[in-house]
């Protein structure tokens, strides 16, 4: 039974690792746009991805 | 047939040989050839997928202008934001974009031009914000580029850069997730508890597990809960006890008394509780929020009707264009063809037609002579005009109006928050009945004491008073969003289920923008409709609304064979067709002087030996005009027409609709003063409108509903958007508003009456606080569970779905 005094601190830094991504992900503009990129891999185009350059600016 | 719609906008194409767009291998009809360069500049740019993904056609392209006075230093410093590392940065808000294809398309065009470094498109905000090196690339190219894809670009001021909506919407996520991912650990571990209390548990490990649930619900309570506090903080100041300070008063005596327990080892803890109130609370305001967001604000209203650029005489009177804050009074300034009148002045040109149908209302653009007054933001239609600048800034006409807007909504009576004084009484109430149990136990068994006034805290639940009436307001916000009606204020609901008169506008509410010709007349040697087709092909280069009219009525397209066509600023135009000259217009014009009927509403078609042909105009009704009336008007609510339109045209429409209360040549400010009239007599009155000659008249109306598609403006000061076009959203709003007030009703009534049974029973000990644990949890879930009901109750009224609903809605359905 004491394992669960190893397991549940475990999953409390678990649950702060989420946190962390989610605010992460939202400070990162992944959830201001929740509808365009459903459409890109509707797109035959496969080549360039404009994008790229642009993403590697902070 | 099906007629031809054009490959780019969607409108018909009305030629025989229409223009045709190369995309692909394939040719396609465009209507016009600013069409065909959009389409062929997206497919240059190979993002022709655009047409497949897009979900609503962008409006028809128009003729891409020239923005090279945006890359004057002027204007630049007050809208363009250098960072450090040489990079500006601006805000452009786009007319046309509808749909995520079109941030799909902006992204993909704009990130391919030099130059360029980043790109966030916001489709609610209609808002895209460009990152770009100077030194490669000019604002003006980037503005032109956006112009070249069907959109019309207005770059906002520095200000909307520091985005106060992103801002709020990105901080209110993380509060939920917080709150969520909290409430969820909280509930395993308060699960442990309520086993371990039925099954036996040691000591030491209850008192772990309550540590546990103490530290997950801390950042809730601190992080996620804190704009409760903040609130019921303002409110106590105010002494106003509002909706918050319940919530306040709840959560942090359930996290307080909790929080005791776990340092004494009592019997209860309540960090699930906590948690889980706190993230229900708010999920109804994250979506309350996403609605009301979803709106556009006065600023980008303002930045359509405003010009930002004008072109101003010199001494030599050569024209340069110059941002619009530069002008001064008693400057000269020539706006074209099509063009927004920057500022307040008279006109120096010898006449003019004006469309100030987003002004005044009046519907049909206005002839104006030489020294006659133009004011901003009306569009000169039949131009150029030269005009002198009288006023400038915050003294023009529209900003008048604007601000009256704000003192209207100033002036908007608070809508009584029964609700929020109610449950402020209840925990009032509350904390009361918690001392007297406290001091009654003191005297009879102090070791009762702490449990009993507790249970009492806990079984007594605020939660689902609390949750009663935001449960089915946010509920019912959802249900309304995805019919396409945006609900903007919270007490929407409650004034449209209390309204009992409706006053609608005219233009562009009632009717459409667009004209029909109701009775064609030939009088001259040629059948009607040969009279028609002759006039179809004089106005086939025209985008006037009367002309988009002759066309529909000619019906069928043909190739246009007029040639020297001519446009006379207020006249008409005039051209030859097969070798025979022809003029079209108004009747003075057309036959030469001949005629002195001077009707607005008549066209006449007429070649060189006289009258052929009388056109009767009128605007079209929209197609749920008749029925919406009628439905309102058939449960017993009054009906009126006020607008800013000739009594001609007021009575013909009013007489279609049946409608028998109407005023006619109305100025915004004599509609206020009529809905002061009508509300002083009792009346509980709805504006229904568009124009922002009503936007004053909404703000001071108890219910204000503004018809989507109409000026922004009207939207700002509206309680209401009925999104995409249609009015009969109105009736489905009220049928939801209906069920809504019945849910919350019964809400309000089940947290009485449990509240009522269960607070003696704690009172007198009977009910141990794990029991009170429950009983909370159930009441609030009750409540919700009835909440979500609202769909069903209104699931029975037919309701065709809205074409702007997809995107609306804030939750997959």
């Amino acid at each position: 039974m004491n394992i669960v005094f190893v397991l549940i601190p475990l999953s409390l830094v678990l649950v702060a690792l989420a946190v962390w991504a989610f605010f992460w992900s939202v400070n990162n503009s992944q959830y201001d746009d929740l509808d365009t990129p459903a459409l890109i891999p509707l797109s035959d185009e496969t080549s360039s991805r404009p994008a790229e350059a642009e993403s590697k600016t902070p | 047939m099906p007629a031809l719609t054009c490959f780019h906008c969607g409108e018909p194409v009305v030629d025989d040989a229409p223009l045709v767009a190369r995309v692909g291998a394939l040719d396609h009809p465009v209507c016009c050839i600013g069409c065909r360069a959009a389409a062929e500049w997206i497919a240059s740019l190979g993002l022709q997928d655009y047409y497949r993904l897009r979900d609503a056609p962008p409006p028809r392209a128009v003729a891409v202008g020239d923005y090279s006075a945006w890359d004057r230093e002027q204007l630049q410093r007050m809208y363009v934001h250098y960072r450090d590392g040489g990079e500006a940065e601006v805000c452009v808000l786009l007319e046309g974009m509808r749909c995520p294809a079109c941030s799909w398309l902006i992204e993909r065009a704009l990130s391919a031009m030099p130059g360029v470094r980043e790109i966030g498109v916001s489709v609610p905000g209609k808002r895209v914000r460009i990152v770009w090196q100077p030194q490669i690339g000019t604002l003006s190219t980037l503005l032109g580029a956006l112009a070249h894809l069907g959109y019309v670009p207005h770059p906002l001021d520095r200000e909307s850069l520091n985005d106060v909506v992103e801002r709020e919407q990105r901080a209110s996520l993380k509060r939920l997730m917080v709150a969520g991912l909290g409430m969820m650990q909280a509930m395993m571990f308060a699960i442990v508890l309520y086993a371990g209390a039925l099954e036996g548990i040691e000591t030491s490990t209850r008192d772990f597990f309550r540590w546990i649930g103490l530290l997950v619900t801390i950042p809730v309570v601190f992080y996620a809960a804190r704009p409760f506090f903040a609130g019921a903080w303002r409110e106590l100041r105010a002494r106003r006890p509002g909706m918050d300070t319940p919530v306040a008063f709840a959560v942090a005596l359930v996290f307080i008394a909790s929080i005791v327990e776990t340092l004494r080892g009592g019997a209860q803890v309540y960090f699930d509780s906590a948690s889980m109130f706190v993230f229900l609370l708010l999920g109804g305001r994250y979506l309350e929020m996403r609605a009301r967001h979803r709106a556009a604000d006065v600023v980008d209203a303002l930045a359509r009707l405003q010009p930002a650029v004008a072109e101003r005489l010199d001494a030599n009177g050569v024209p340069e264009s110059v941002g619009v804050h530069e002008l001064r009074t008693g400057d000269c300034v020539i706006v074209a063809d099509g063009a927004t009148v920057p500022a307040d002045g008279e006109l120096v040109s010898a006449e003019c037609r004006v469309d100030e149908s987003l002004l005044s209302g009046e519907s049909r653009p206005l002839l104006r002579h030489r020294g006659e007054r133009l004011i901003a933001g009306s569009i000169v239609v039949e131009g150029p005009a030269q005009m002198r600048v009288a006023r400038v800034g915050a003294e023009t006409t529209l900003s008048a109006i604007v601000r009256m807007i704000g003192r209207a909504q100033q002036q908007r009576p608070r809508w009584a928050r029964y609700g929020d004084r109610a449950a402020g009484y209840f925990v009032c109430a509350l904390l009361l009945v918690t001392m007297i149990t406290a001091a009654a136990w003191l005297v009879i068994d102090p070791s009762r004491a702490f449990a009993a006034s507790l249970a009492v805290l806990v079984v007594a639940c605020p939660c689902a008073f609390a949750l009663a009436v935001p449960a089915a307001l946010a509920r019912s916000l959802t249900v309304l969003a995805q019919r396409g009606i945006l609900v903007l204020t919270p007490n929407a609901i409650e004034s449209l289920i209390r309204a009992n008169y409706f006053v609608f506008d005219k233009t562009g509410t009632l009717t459409e923008r667009t004209l029909e010709v109701v009775s064609s007349e030939s009088v001259g040697r040629f059948p009607v409709d040969q009279c028609l087709r002759i006039a179809a092909q004089l106005e086939s280069g025209s985008t006037h609304p009367i002309a988009d009219a002759l066309r529909a009525a000619a019906g069928c397209a043909e190739a246009p064979r007029a040639r020297n066509l001519r446009a006379i600023a207020g006249g008409g135009v005039e051209g030859d067709i097969d070798g025979e000259h022809y003029r079209l217009g108004r009747a003075q014009f057309a036959s030469t002087g001949q005629a002195d009927d001077d009707d607005d509403d008549r066209v006449v078609l007429a070649d060189s030996q006289g009258i052929l042909a009388r056109f009767e105009m009128r605007e079209a009704l929209r197609d749920d005009a008749a029925a919406t009336v009628a439905r309102l008007r058939g449960a017993g609510n009054g009906i009126e027409i006020l607008s800013g339109d000739s009594h001609a045209r007021v009575e013909a429409i009013a007489g279609k609709l049946g409608v028998d209360e109407f005023r006619s040549r109305v100025h915004p400010e004599q509609k206020l003063a009529r809905l002061a009239q009508l509300r002083a007599a009792g009346m509980n009155v709805a504006v229904i409108g568009d124009g922002v000659n009503d936007a004053p008249a909404l703000a001071g109306a108890d219910l204000a509903v503004a018809v989507g598609g109409g000026a922004e403006l009207a939207k700002s000061s509206a309680d209401i958007v009925l999104a995409g076009d249609r009015l009969g959203g109105l009736i489905e709003a009220r049928v939801i508003a209906i069920a809504t007030l019945r849910i919350m009703r019964q809400n309000l009534l089940w947290s009485l009456v449990y509240n009522a049974a269960a607070v003696p029973l704690a009172a007198i000990g009977w009910v141990p606080p794990w029991l009170a644990a429950i009983g909370m949890s159930l009441s609030s879930l009750a409540v919700i569970a009835n909440s979500l009901r609202i769909r069903a109750a209104t699931s029975r009224a037919p309701a065709a779905a809205p074409a702007a609903a997809p995107s609306l809605t804030p939750v997959p359905a």
